[in-house]
C-alpha cells in the first residue's frame, strides 16, 4: 500500500470525523426519505451545462420518484437528437445522450441510430484506453436496452473482453490505458461495467475462465475496502494528476455500478460477503444529504444500483424514533426497508436483549401491516426510564431470502425511554454545628414560593430531595447541581451527591469561607436537576443571607466578573465646561450715583469761581504776550483733550507722536509766556 | 510573547494610542500593533518549467501575462477603501465537508468571495508568499487536525490575524490541541475535558433520534443588529459541540450565542462526579473577537452548526410550543459571516473639521470663549459601497489631559455629524477627539490638535460701568486743573514753572496708567 503520509493522515481524520458526525446522529441508518426528495429539487434546480449533468439530474429525479419540470425534458430531447445526428459528437457525448434518452424516451429516428451503432462499433474495435471502451460499449448496451435496434451484437466480444482485462492490475485496480501505469479503484468500476456490457452484447458464451478471473479481481478489489466503526465501508479515492480527483464517494459509486452490472449479466455467485454490500449501503446513507450535485447523484445512483442487485440486496433496520416517552405510552416502532425506502420481504424482528440490562428478555415484535412497522408495545409495564441499547435481530420468514438480502446479524440501537420522575421529600435547612436544626423548610418545586434563609460561618446548609421513577425506583440523574450566586455574580457550583435513595448535600460554611472569598451578603440558591430521560427542572429555590467573617489580608480576591457588554459601549455622559464666574460688580445705578458725586466738587469750584469773580488781571495786555499766553492755554487744553482721546481710542504711539509736537509747541509758547511774566515781574520789582 | 510583540510595535507604533490594560492573551493585544490594512497585491508565481527558463523572451512574456492577469485581482482584493475580504482560504479535515457544508460555502461564493479549499495537512499550505498575504480571510473547518501542513502553524495563523485578517475557527468534540491553542490565543478557552460536550436538559432540541440532549436549540443571542443583522433570528440555532468561556478581563471578545442557565459542559456518557467547569450562562457556544486592528475572529464550538443538515433541519425547543420549519442556523451563520468578512459594521470617519461661528475657514488657533462648530463625516461599508452611518451616540471630546467638553453629535443622516460649543476659558493645546466604540462596529479614533490662547490685551471689556466714578473723578480733575491754571495761577514765574512741572508729572502718570488697557485709568491715583 504505497500511500503518502499526508494522505494516510487525511484518511484517519476523515474516518474520525465522519464517525463522530454520523455516529452521533444515530448509529442506525435511515433510508432515503422525503427530505432527500426536496433536497434533490433544490440541488438540481438550475440549468444543466452538459448532457452528463442533465443525465445526473434526470436519473436522480427518476430514482427518487420526483416529478421533474416538463420543459427540462423537451430541451434535453432536442440536445439528444442533435448529439446523435452530429458527426462531430465525441464518444462521451453520445454515451450520455443515450443515457438521457434512456430516461426520457425521446423519439430518435432509425437512421441516426444506424449511424451511431456503426460509429460505436468501430470505436470499440479501435479503442485503446479504458474510457473509450467504457463509453463505446456503454453506448451499445444502451442502444440495445432501449430496443432502438434489434440483433445488436459485438463482433469479437471475447477479444474485446481480453483487451479490457489486460488493463487490470494484480491488486484489483485497473489502469486507464496500457501506456499509463497509474491505476485506480474508479477505473476498476468503469472496467467492470464495460466488461458487463461486453458479456451482454456477445453473441456467444464468453470463456468461463475469463469471467472467473474477473470475479477474483473483484474479490481482490474488495480487500482494499476501508471501514468505519459503525460498519460502513467505502473505497478510498485516489489523487491522480491525469484525471480529476476521485473522492471516496465517486470511487465507491463506480465500483458499485461495476459489480452490480457485472453480477447482473453473469451466472453464479460473486461470493461477496453480504456485510460488505450492506456496509456500502450504510456508507451512502451515512453521507446524509450532500450539497454537491455530483455527490448527490453518485449517492442516489449507487443506492439505486444496490436497491435491486443480484449480489445481495441490503435491508436497513431503522427506528422512526429512538426517544420514546413512557408517560405518553409511546410504542417502540421498528421499520425494515430497502435503502430507497421500499418494503422488505416478509420477516420478523426479535428484540434479543438489551445491553447491560438483564431485565429485558428476548421477545418478538408484532407486525403492524397497516403501517408496515414492527411494534413493541409492552414497554411501559416492564421497563423503567433510562437509556438502553437494544439489540434487534431480523429473521426472514422465507429462508431463501437470507441469500438474496444482506442484513446485519445483530443491530444495536440506543434507545431513550423518558418518563416523568417524581420529586419528593425536598427539604432545605440551616443547621448549627451540633446538628441541631434551626429552621427546616419544605420545598415545593412546582410552586412559586421562595425560601429565605440566614446563616453564619459556623452553620451548615442542608438540602435533600428524592427522585422516583414511574415504577417506583430511585432515579439518579446526570445533572444534579446546586448553584449559589452572590450579588456580585460570583458563582459556586456544587454537585448534589446521592446516598442510595436520596440526594443530599451539606454545605459546611466554616470550610467554605475561603472558597466563598469571605463574601457576605445575599446568595441566590439555584437547583438544576436534569437528565436525558426525565422531566428536568431548573429552579431558583430562594436566597440565603450569609454572614461570613471579615477577609484577612492575604485572602484570595474574588475573580473579576465580566462586565455587561451592552453597558460597556454606550455613550458617555456629556461634559460641559464650567466657565469661571465673572467678578461681582455693584449695580450700575450705584456707579452712576458715585459718578455724579465725583462731578460735584468741580461744580462747586465753578460756582465758587463765578461767585468770586474771575481774576484775569495778570493776563498780558500787550498783543504779542497775550497771544502767546492764549496759545499756551490752548496748548494745555489740547494736550488734556489728547489725553481724553487717548483714553477713548488712540494708542500710545499715536498719542506720544501728537504729544511730541504739542509739547514742543507748548515749551515754546510756555517759555515766551514765562519770560514775559518774568520781565514784567522784574520791571515791577525794579519799579 | 515579548519578543514577538516588539518588532510589530516598532513597525507601526504610531497607531499605538491606548495601551492595553491587561494583555493576558496575545490575541487581546495583537490588535494594538496592527496598523491600517495595507493594500495587498495578490501574487502567484508561475510553476518553473524548463521551457520558460530557457528563453528570456518567454520569461518576459510570462511576466507580462502574469501582470495582466493580476490586474483584475488587484482591483478586487482588499483595500481600506473596500474593506470586504475577497480571497478566503478554507482548511478542511476532509473534502466531504465541502459537500456537507455546501450551503454555507455557496452563500459565501454567491456574495463574491473567492474560496480556496485545501486540506489542513496539505504540505503546500501557505498563507503568504514573498511577504504578501495570499488571502484576506481564513476558515478553519478542521477541528481534529493535529498539525497543519506546509508553512502554517499557530504563530502563522496569529500573524495573519495580527496583520488585520479575519478568521473563523470551528471546533467540535474531536477538537485537537492545535485548534484549541489557536482559540486560546484569541482569548477563548475551550473546556479542557476532551470528552465534554454542552448538555442542556432544558433547552435541547426536541428530536426523535437524538436523546442525550447534546443537540441544543440555542436562542440566547447577542442583541446586536450589526452582528446578527436587522432581521431577528426567530428560530433557535442548533448546536452540538463543545463549550468555551471568555476571560472576564477580555473586552474584545463577545458571546454571540451563549448557553442557557441550565446548560453545563460534561461528558454525557459518564457520571458527573465533580462540578462541571463551565455551567449556565458562562458557557459560550459561539464567540466573536474584534481585535484592536479591526481583525475579526469567530470561534464556534460546533462545526455542525454550519452544516447543511442543521441548516435544513426543523427545530422545536424543549418546552416551547412553537415549531420552526427551519432552524435559525442558516440565517445566523450568514449574518455572522457578513459581519466577520466586513460586509457590515465597518466604519470610516474622516474630514474632521471645525470653524469659528460666523467664519468659513478653519482657524489655526482659538481664543478662549470662542463659539465654534465641529463637523466629522462617518460612513459605514455596506459590502459594496460606503453608506452614511446614522447613530445618535457619536461623541466628540475637547481634550487636554482630560476632556473639557464632551458633546454628542447630531447627524443630518447623510453621514455628516455636527455640533457646536464654546471653547473653555482655559488656554493650552487642545485636541478634538472622536473615539467611537460600539458593540460590533469597528472602533474609530480620530483626533486633531488645536491651540487655545487667552484674550489679547485689547480684547477685554473696555468701559466698565463700575469704573465710571474713577473716570468721572479723573476727568473732572483734569477740567478742574485746566480752569485753575487758566484763571487763578498765572501770577508769577515761579508759580508758572511749578505748573509746568506738575503738568509734566501728571502727563507721565496719566500716560503710564492708561497704557494698561482694560484697567480703569488713574487706578494708581
Amino acid at each position: 500500500m504505497a500511500r503518502s503520509l499526508p494522505g494516510f493522515l487525511a484518511l484517519i481524520v476523515a474516518v474520525a470525523l465522519i464517525c463522530c458526525s454520523f455516529a452521533a446522529a444515530a448509529s442506525t441508518f435511515q433510508p432515503i426519505s422525503e427530505s432527500h426528495r426536496s433536497a434533490a429539487l433544490e440541488t438540481f434546480d438550475r440549468s444543466y451545462g452538459s448532457l452528463e449533468e442533465t443525465y445526473e439530474a434526470l436519473q436522480t429525479f427518476d430514482v427518487l420518484g420526483v416529478e421533474r419540470k416538463p420543459d427540462v425534458g423537451t430541451a434535453a430531447c432536442q440536445s439528444v437528437s442533435q448529439t446523435l445526428v452530429s458527426s462531430s459528437s465525441t464518444l462521451k457525448d453520445i454515451f450520455y445522450a443515450l443515457k438521457v434518452n434512456g430516461v426520457l424516451k425521446c423519439e430518435v429516428d432509425a437512421d441516426s441510430v444506424e449511424g451511431i451503432v456503426s460509429t460505436l462499433q468501430t470505436a470499440v474495435g479501435s479503442a485503446s484506453s479504458l474510457l473509450e471502451f467504457y463509453h463505446s460499449i456503454g453506448g451499445l448496451v444502451l442502444v440495445k436496452n432501449q430496443a432502438l435496434k434489434d440483433d445488436l451484437y459485438l463482433a469479437d466480444a471475447e477479444g474485446v473482453f481480453r483487451s479490457i482485462k489486460a488493463l487490470s492490475q494484480s491488486d484489483g485496480r485497473w489502469r486507464y490505458s496500457s501506456s499509463n501505469p497509474e491505476s485506480s479503484t474508479y477505473a476498476a468500476g468503469l472496467a467492470l461495467e464495460a466488461l458487463a456490457g461486453v458479456i451482454s452484447l456477445s453473441s456467444s458464451e464468453i470463456d468461463q475462465s475469463l469471467i472467473g478471473t474477473t470475479k477474483n479481481d473483484i474479490l481482490k478489489l474488495f480487500e482494499r475496502v476501508e471501514k468505519y466503526d459503525d460498519g460502513a465501508v467505502y473505497f478510498d479515492g485516489e489523487e491522480s494528476d491525469a484525471h480529476e480527483n476521485q473522492g471516496p464517494i465517486t470511487s465507491t459509486w463506480s465500483v458499485i455500478r461495476g459489480i452490480t452490472s457485472f453480477a447482473a449479466v453473469t451466472s453464479g455467485n460473486l461470493n461477496l460477503p453480504g456485510e460488505k454490500i450492506l456496509g456500502l449501503a450504510k456508507f451512502f446513507l451515512g453521507v446524509g444529504i450532500p450539497g454537491d450535485a455530483k455527490d448527490f447523484f453518485n449517492q442516489v445512483d449507487s443506492l439505486a444500483c444496490l436497491e435491486n442487485n443480484r449480489v445481495a440486496i441490503p435491508l436497513i433496520l431503522s427506528l422512526p424514533a429512538t426517544v420514546n416517552s413512557l408517560t405518553r405510552k409511546d410504542t417502540l416502532k421498528v421499520k425494515v426497508s430497502t435503502v430507497l425506502g421500499s418494503d422488505a420481504p416478509p420477516l420478523k424482528i426479535k428484540l434479543v436483549r438489551a445491553k447491560d440490562t438483564p431485565a429485558i428478555e428476548s421477545q418478538e415484535l408484532k407486525f403492524d401491516s397497516a403501517n408496515k412497522v414492527h411494534v413493541l408495545d409492552t414497554l411501559e409495564k416492564s421497563v423503567d426510564v433510562g437509556n438502553y441499547i437494544f439489540v434487534f435481530e431480523i429473521v426472514f420468514n422465507d429462508p431463501e431470502h437470507k441469500k438474496a438480502y444482506a442484513v446485519e446479524s445483530k443491530t444495536e440501537v440506543p434507545i431513550f425511554l423518558t418518563g416523568a420522575v417524581k420529586v419528593g421529600n425536598a427539604k432545605i435547612a440551616v443547621l448549627d454545628s451540633d446538628l441541631g436544626s434551626i429552621e427546616t423548610q419544605n420545598l415545593d418545586f412546582a410552586g412559586e414560593n421562595l425560601v429565605s434563609l440566614g446563616a453564619n460561618h459556623l452553620q451548615k446548609l442542608k438540602l435533600r430531595f428524592q427522585l422516583t421513577t414511574p415504577l417506583g425506583h430511585p432515579f439518579k440523574p446526570h445533572q444534579a447541581i446546586l448553584k449559589l450566586t452572590h450579588e456580585s455574580k460570583v458563582e459556586h457550583v456544587f454537585v448534589v451527591g446521592n446516598t442510595g435513595k436520596q440526594f443530599e448535600i451539606v454545605l459546611d460554611f466554616l470550610g467554605l469561607v475561603e472558597k466563598f472569598y469571605y463574601l457576605s451578603g445575599k446568595y441566590e440558591i439555584q437547583l438544576t436537576v436534569g437528565d436525558a430521560v426525565m422531566n428536568s427542572f431548573f429552579r431558583v429555590i430562594g436566597h440565603l443571607d450569609l454572614d461570613l467573617p471579615e477577609a484577612p489580608e492575604k485572602a484570595p480576591r474574588p475573580p473579576v466578573q465580566p462586565a455587561d457588554v451592552y453597558s460597556r459601549y454606550g455613550p458617555k455622559a456629556e461634559i460641559a465646561h464650567i466657565f469661571r464666574a465673572p467678578e461681582k460688580r455693584p449695580p450700575q445705578e450705584l456707579s452712576l450715583a458715585f459718578l455724579g458725586l465725583t462731578v460735584l466738587p468741580l461744580l462747586g469750584f465753578i460756582i465758587g469761581l463765578l461767585r468770586l469773580g474771575v481774576n484775569l488781571k495778570n493776563f498780558p495786555s500787550a498783543a504779542a504776550p497775550a497771544a502767546f499766553a492764549a496759545l499756551f492755554h490752548v496748548g494745555i487744553g489740547a494736550v488734556l483733550l489728547l489725553y481724553v482721546f487717548f483714553w477713548l481710542k488712540l494708542d500710545l504711539f499715536t498719542t506720544l507722536k501728537i504729544l511730541g509736537f504739542l509739547g514742543v509747541f507748548l515749551l515754546f509758547v510756555g517759555h515766551r509766556t514765562l519770560s514775559h511774566l518774568a520781565s514784567t515781574s522784574s520791571k515791577v520789582k525794579s519799579a | 510573547n515579548e519578543q514577538l510583540a516588539i518588532p510589530q510595535l516598532r513597525q507601526s507604533s504610531y497607531r499605538h494610542e491606548t495601551p492595553p490594560t491587561n494583555p493576558s492573551r496575545r490575541c487581546l493585544h495583537l490588535g494594538y500593533f496592527g496598523g491600517k490594512r495595507l493594500h495587498k497585491i495578490s501574487w502567484s508565481a508561475p510553476k518553473p518549467s524548463p521551457l520558460t527558463r530557457s528563453a528570456p523572451m518567454a520569461k518576459l512574456a510570462i511576466f507580462f501575462t502574469l501582470t495582466l492577469s493580476l490586474l483584475p485581482f488587484l482591483s478586487h482584493s482588499f483595500s481600506p477603501d473596500t474593506p470586504t475580504d475577497r480571497r478566503i482560504l478554507v482548511l478542511l479535515d476532509d473534502f466531504s465537508l465541502k459537500s456537507s457544508h455546501s450551503i454555507f460555502f455557496t452563500s459565501l461564493k454567491s456574495r463574491g468571495f473567492d474560496l480556496d479549499f485545501k486540506l489542513a495537512d496539505d504540505p503546500k499550505l501557505s498563507l503568504q508568499r514573498y511577504g504578501q498575504y495570499l488571502y484576506d480571510g481564513l476558515i478553519l473547518f478542521a477541528p481534529s487536525v493535529e498539525r497543519f501542513g506546509g508553512a502554517l502553524d499557530v504563530a502563522a495563523v496569529l500573524d495573519f490575524v495580527d496583520s488585520g485578517h479575519d478568521l473563523i475557527v470551528a471546533a467540535d468534540t474531536t477538537a485537537s490541541d492545535l485548534i484549541k491553542s489557536v482559540a486560546t490565543e484569541c482569548g477563548v478557552d475551550f473546556d479542557e475535558d476532551p470528552s465534554a460536550m454542552v448538555i442542556d436538559h432544558q433547552g435541547y432540541a426536541v428530536s426523535d433520534v437524538d436523546g442525550d440532549h447534546t443537540l441544543i436549540a440555542a436562542d440566547e443571542l447577542i442583541r446586536s443588529d450589526v452582528i446578527l443583522g436587522k432581521t431577528k433570528i426567530e428560530a433557535p440555532v442548533l448546536f452540538k459541540g463543545i463549550a468555551h468561556s471568555l476571560n472576564a478581563a477580555n473586552t474584545l471578545a463577545l458571546k454571540v450565542l451563549s448557553g442557557s442557565p441550565s446548560a453545563y459542559s460534561a461528558n454525557p456518557s459518564a457520571k458527573l462526579s465533580s462540578p462541571p467547569s463551565l455551567t449556565g450562562s458562562a458557557i459560550s457556544l459561539v464567540s466573536v473577537v474584534q481585535a484592536r486592528n479591526n481583525a475579526r475572529i469567530m470561534i464556534s464550538g460546533s462545526l455542525d452548526l454550519f452544516s447543511n443538515r442543521y441548516m435544513k433541519s426543523s427545530v422545536q425547543k424543549a418546552g416551547s410550543p412553537s415549531k420552526y420549519e427551519k432552524s435559525g442556523n442558516e440565517q445566523f451563520v450568514t449574518e455572522v459571516s457578513k459581519w466577520l468578512f466586513h460586509e457590515r459594521g465597518h466604519l470610516k470617519a474622516g474630514n474632521l473639521r471645525h470653524l469659528k461661528v460666523g467664519e468659513t475657514g478653519e482657524p489655526a488657533m482659538y481664543r478662549i470663549k470662542d463659539d465654534l462648530e465641529f463637523y466629522v463625516d462617518i460612513f459605514e461599508w455596506s459590502g459594496n459601497s460606503w453608506e452614511p452611518y446614522v447613530a445618535d451616540d457619536v461623541q466628540v471630546q475637547f481634550y487636554m489631559m482630560s476632556p473639557y467638553v464632551l458633546k454628542t453629535l447630531s447627524t443630518d443622516k447623510k453621514g455628516l455629524y455636527h455640533t457646536s460649543f464654546k471653547v473653555p476659558d482655559v488656554y493650552g493645546v487642545f485636541q478634538f477627539k472622536v473615539e467611537y466604540q460600539k458593540l460590533g462596529y469597528t472602533s474609530l479614533s480620530l483626533s486633531k490638535q488645536i491651540p487655545v490662547r487667552p484674550f489679547r490685551h485689547n480684547e477685554y471689556e473696555r468701559f466698565i460701568p463700575t469704573a465710571f466714578p474713577y473716570y468721572g473723578a479723573s476727568f473732572t480733575t483734569i477740567f478742574f486743573f485746566y480752569l485753575f491754571v487758566f484763571f487763578l495761577v498765572i501770577k508769577t514765574r515761579f508759580a508758572g514753572a511749578l505748573q509746568m512741572a506738575g503738568f509734566f508729572i501728571f502727563s507721565v502718570v496719566y500716560l503710564y496708567n492708561n497704557r494698561m488697557v482694560g484697567r480703569p485709568p488713574f487706578s494708581i491715583l
